[in-house]
């Protein structure tokens, strides 16, 4: 073994000296001839029969050296010389296909991996394809909710579930020890973790005798409360902590995995502890959050059509304005969490497809193009004798090296791409913080680079060169150029689609971002507060806190208004009543159907001076009404000319809870009407609305606010000082801080982000389909050499030609726009839903990203044609 | 015609090995022993004995080194290693069961009844 290594190993180091081998044949030749001449043959035709006995001294030679263990590797380092040499040589080609490999592979890795934390993210739950989310939609809640009312007459009744749970949301509570924080509990059902498929890491679940009111309080924390808190405390289970003031047994401890079906944070989890027999009775009950395991083998849809009588029983229940517009719904669990992120997943993904295949058919046009631009020498390497595998290594090796490149820069994109999606995603997108480019996108990358140079490599290896091409034109390759030509059409079209869609998109965003709101939101600085229920348990002393925190601020420094609401517009959360429920002093209730949803917020007196909000009619609230003991309300200029067309709504009187009973309905007196103000979103139409004066009276305040300071210093500056200002009040006080117009900012990130995705989509696509259409240009070029020599000769201008090659690349590019109209005209429908005041077959957009791409294809296909210009006549024609 | 090394891949090299066993010898000599031992049968093309002892020897089996011929001319013989020793048991071992496993297979044919 080790002599045989070591033998090996000599001669893959050092070759024998060719003088050896020719030594030896020589000898041989002469012993042949020796004998030949003793059996009586002349000296010369003895020599002559022995050199044609021998046959070839140069094929013996080289099968000799063939048998050396270093030839293999030779002869690849001696292609890859070649390879690289002839990589180099022609960049502009080897960067096309690396770019394209790059935008191509790269755009995709990057999108696969955000697209599958949001698409194919595991849940961490037990059998997550039958989790379900079951309940009632409506337009004021367009995701399933549930009532206590309906709840468990459905739980008793169901039939295609296993099992049903529920929760009742999650409130902010303390952790009343040593070093009392802030936490969030969540209120669930005593089956909710057995129905999720989740077993506490240590300790139990709830037992269903601690899931009802006034029983012995539990608790079971999740890990990274264990872990911080408790120090992974093993012998947890049975210890007493205090939440909000109340004795409460830790039963056990959460996977640390575990999330909220509806991914609320949350710290805690307590049993809901609802009065079950109680919420029957009610109408409507408590809302709820119902999820179901649905039975084996049972769809979705199949349960939903089982639901249909408990849906009726629900709908007799319902208040008759909403019976209309309640529905109900059954869906899988991941579908409700990204309720609103679906949509961008999968236009993300077409999109990242699309680029995918452009790429591809550009690649496979480029490499082709470039076989057949060496056909020629090709052919001599053929002549000179090199074998069809000698010539399919080459090949393959050449789009090893480009495959190699394209990849690494394509892996690099991916990465750069990834930190770019993270720092423009919204909010809502969950999870996206956590995207990696991990082994599967690795393996996914590496395999379509293989691909690529498998497919393509052995496209041109196999291609057959005949001699012929040596000597005479060859029309060999023109097959294979219509081919080529439809791709790029193809790709003209594609890339048209996209480019139409991300003008759209960026037309619709500028839009938003100009509109009218309806206030002004400069130099608003706003300060969001919660109460702690254990500090702050009663109204009066939330109360009490606030009319300090107002009077402390009134005076500061750079104040020039300040106001406190419980909510701010135009996106988020605020109050939502239907327009039935509102009604005029002394006349009869709306009653065809519920009217519609109409907004509401507490404010105090000088919120609409914060927010520069006109008052059209009326003083709006003054320091009389603060201290009054009636309620006054100011109502917005949409819901006046709703409720009083025609008429002055000031002073009248209005029930805003009518239906309830006449001790919770009181009347409100009318006193001004303000502006209207975007309160639906950026994007989504204005409500009605109205404003409820914050009293000096404990029954207007609850535990949260917003401080609205109208600033005349920095913003930073005054930011620090409001924030010193309630840390003087209550050091422990959690405040989330941020200018108004940070706010509305972040509003706008959903938009932003999908105008972004598909414009960067739309570039890569022209990028590419200008890489295309340039390759194919010049192929074409390449092949029509000897003729534009021949032309030239005859005297074509340089013009002439320049015409001639732009004709023929006309001739791709306007089907191409033909085709990419068509196709944006028929998908752009598809983004209406997203489009802001601009329409799906906008013209002025759709005329200039096709002006737009005709003049960069011009651009494209000039180059080549400019270049074969150049050409001088003389050689093309010496050539044949 | 199909050559010697066409009709089986390796044989060549157990020939070769075999026919060196016995002594020392030149390129020449090995092509001409192989011809007269097989009555003729089989005739050695220099086209493959060359790159076959290139490969033998490259495989540490056969050793080469310049010597004399019996025409007093300066000659390159070859001669088996100890490492070709050991190749020829196993290659003639190899050989054996092959060929009595074709002559049981071609013995069986006959006694078919045509």
């Amino acid at each position: 073994m080790i002599v045989e290594f070591s033998t090996w190993l000599r001669y893959f180091l050092f070759r024998k000296s060719r003088k050896e081998l020719d030594d030896e044949i020589q000898f041989h030749l002469e012993q042949l001839i020796a004998a030949k001449k003793t059996a009586g043959i002349s000296e010369p035709e003895a020599r002559r029969q022995a050199l044609i006995e021998f046959g070839s001294v140069d094929a013996a030679r080289e099968r000799c050296e063939q048998q050396r263990p270093g030839w293999w590797a030779g002869i690849a380092a001696q292609d890859f010389r070649y390879v690289l040499r002839g990589t180099l040589h022609n960049p502009i080609y080897s960067i096309a296909v690396v770019v394209t490999l790059m935008l191509g592979i790269g755009s995709c890795s990057a999108v696969f991996t955000v697209v599958d934390k949001i698409l194919f993210r595991p849940l961490p739950y037990g059998d997550t394809g039958r989790l379900v989310s079951v309940g009632l939609v409506a337009p004021i809640e367009p995701q399933e909710f549930m009532l206590g009312g309906s709840y468990y007459e459905w739980q008793d009744n169901q039939k295609p579930f296993v099992a049903m749970t529920s929760e009742t949301g999650v409130e902010p509570c303390d952790l009343t020890e040593l070093n009392a924080i802030r936490l969030d509990c969540a209120n669930v059902e005593n089956n909710f973790l057995p129905t999720l498929g989740v077993t506490p890491v240590v300790g139990r679940n709830f037992l269903p005798s601690e899931d009802r009111p006034n029983a012995p309080k539990v608790a079971l924390i999740s890990y990274a409360l264990w872990r911080t808190r408790f120090n992974r405390d093993p012998t947890i289970a049975g210890k007493i902590i205090r939440i909000d003031g109340n004795a409460t047994e830790i039963v056990g401890v959460l996977p640390q995995n575990f999330e909220m079906p509806r991914l609320q944070a949350a710290d805690v989890l307590l049993p809901e502890s609802l009065d079950v027999a109680a919420q029957r009775r009610a109408d409507p009950g408590r809302p709820l959050w119902a999820f179901a395991r649905l039975k084996a083998g049972v769809t979705p849809e199949q349960a939903k059509a089982q639901l249909e009588p408990l849906f009726e029983y629900s709908l007799r229940l319902a208040p008759a304005p909403f019976r209309k517009e309640v529905h109900y719904a059954v869906r899988p669990l991941r579908d409700r969490q990204f309720h609103d992120v679906h949509r961008v997943a999968w236009i993300l993904l077409g999109l990242v497809m699309a680029v995918l295949l452009i790429a591809c058919a550009n690649v496979a046009s480029l490499l082709t193009a470039r076989g057949a631009g060496r056909q020629h020498e090709t052919a001599v390497r053929i002549a000179l004798g090199a074998s069809r595998l000698r010539l399919l290594q080459v090949a393959i090796l050449e789009s090893l090296v480009l495959a190699a490149t394209g990849v690494l820069a394509a892996l690099l994109l991916a990465e750069g791409l990834l930190h770019v999606f993270v720092a423009i995603a919204p909010d809502g997108m969950p999870f996206l913080s956590a995207a990696k480019i991990d082994t599967r996108v690795l393996v996914f990358t590496l395999s379509i680079g293989l691909l690529f140079t498998f497919a393509f490599g052995l496209m041109n290896g196999l291609s057959r060169t005949p001699a012929s091409v040596l000597t005479s034109h060859s029309r060999l390759g023109m097959r294979r150029a219509r081919l080529r030509q439809v791709l790029v059409t193809a790709q003209i079209a594609a890339s048209l689609v996209l480019l139409a869609g991300g003008a759209l998109l960026t037309r619709s965003f500028w839009n938003l971002q100009r509109q009218n709101l309806g206030m002004n939101d400069e130099n608003v600085v706003t300060a969001t507060l919660s109460l702690g229920q254990t500090a702050y348990p009663t109204p009066e002393r939330q109360m009490a806190f606030y009319e300090q925190l107002q009077h402390n601020l009134r005076w500061g420094p750079g104040v020039n208004a300040l106001a406190l609401s419980d909510s701010l517009p135009p996106g988020g959360y605020h109050h939502d009543q239907i327009f039935a429920s509102l009604r005029i002093e002394g006349q009869p209730r709306y009653t065809s159907g519920t009217g519609g949803n109409v907004a509401w917020r507490w404010v105090t007196p000088e919120y609409f001076r914060t927010l520069n909000i006109p008052l059209i009619e009326g003083s709006g609230f003054t320091d009389n009404e603060l201290a009054s003991a009636n309620r006054y309300v100011v109502i917005s200029r949409s819901l006046a000319e709703r409720m009083f067309p025609g008429q002055d709504s000031v002073g009248r009187q209005v029930h805003l809870a009518s239906g309830a009973p006449a001790d919770q309905d009181p009347p409100y007196t009318v006193v001004g009407v303000a502006g209207d103000v975007k309160n639906g979103g950026l994007a989504a139409g204005e409500e009605p609305e109205y404003y409820r004066l914050r009293r000096n009276r404990p029954e207007d305040w609850d535990r949260g606010a917003v401080v609205l300071v109208k600033s005349g210093l920095p913003a930073a500056s005054e930011e620090r000082w409001m924030r010193e200002q309630v840390a003087a009040l209550d050091p422990t006080l959690p405040i989330e801080q941020g200018t108004l117009q940070e706010r509305i900012a972040k509003l706008a990130d959903q938009p932003r982000f999908e105008m972004l995705l598909v414009g960067y989509f739309a570039c890569i696509g022209l990028v590419l389909a200008i890489i295309g259409l340039y390759g194919v240009t010049s192929f074409l070029m390449v092949q029509r050499k000897p003729e534009v020599g021949i032309r030239m000769a005859l005297g074509a201008s340089k013009g002439d030609i320049v015409r001639m090659v732009l004709a023929s690349a006309m001739r791709m590019v306007l089907p191409g726009t033909i085709a990419g109209l068509t196709l944006a005209l028929g998908m752009s429908q598809t983004l209406s839903s997203v489009l802001f005041k601009v329409g799906a077959h906008d013209a002025a957009t759709f005329c200039g990203s096709t002006m737009l791409l005709i003049a960069v294809t011009v651009v494209a296909s000039l180059i080549p044609a400019i270049a074969a210009t150049q050409v001088d006549p003389i050689t093309t024609l010496r050539i044949d | 015609m199909p050559t010697p090394t066409d009709l089986l891949q390796g044989t060549l090299d157990l020939l070769i090995l075999q026919t060196l066993a016995l002594e020392p010898m030149h390129g020449w000599g090995i092509a001409q022993r192989i011809q007269q031992v097989s009555c003729a049968v089989l005739q050695v093309s220099q086209g493959s004995l060359y790159p076959a002892l290139y490969r033998l020897e490259y495989k540490g089996w056969i050793k080469s080194e310049w010597g004399n011929s019996e025409s007093n001319r300066r000659a390159k013989f070859y001669k088996l290693t100890a490492a070709g020793r050991k190749q020829l048991e196993a290659e003639r071992a190899s050989w054996d069961r092959l060929s009595t496993a074709i002559g049981l297979i071609l013995g069986n044919t006959v006694e078919v009844p045509s």
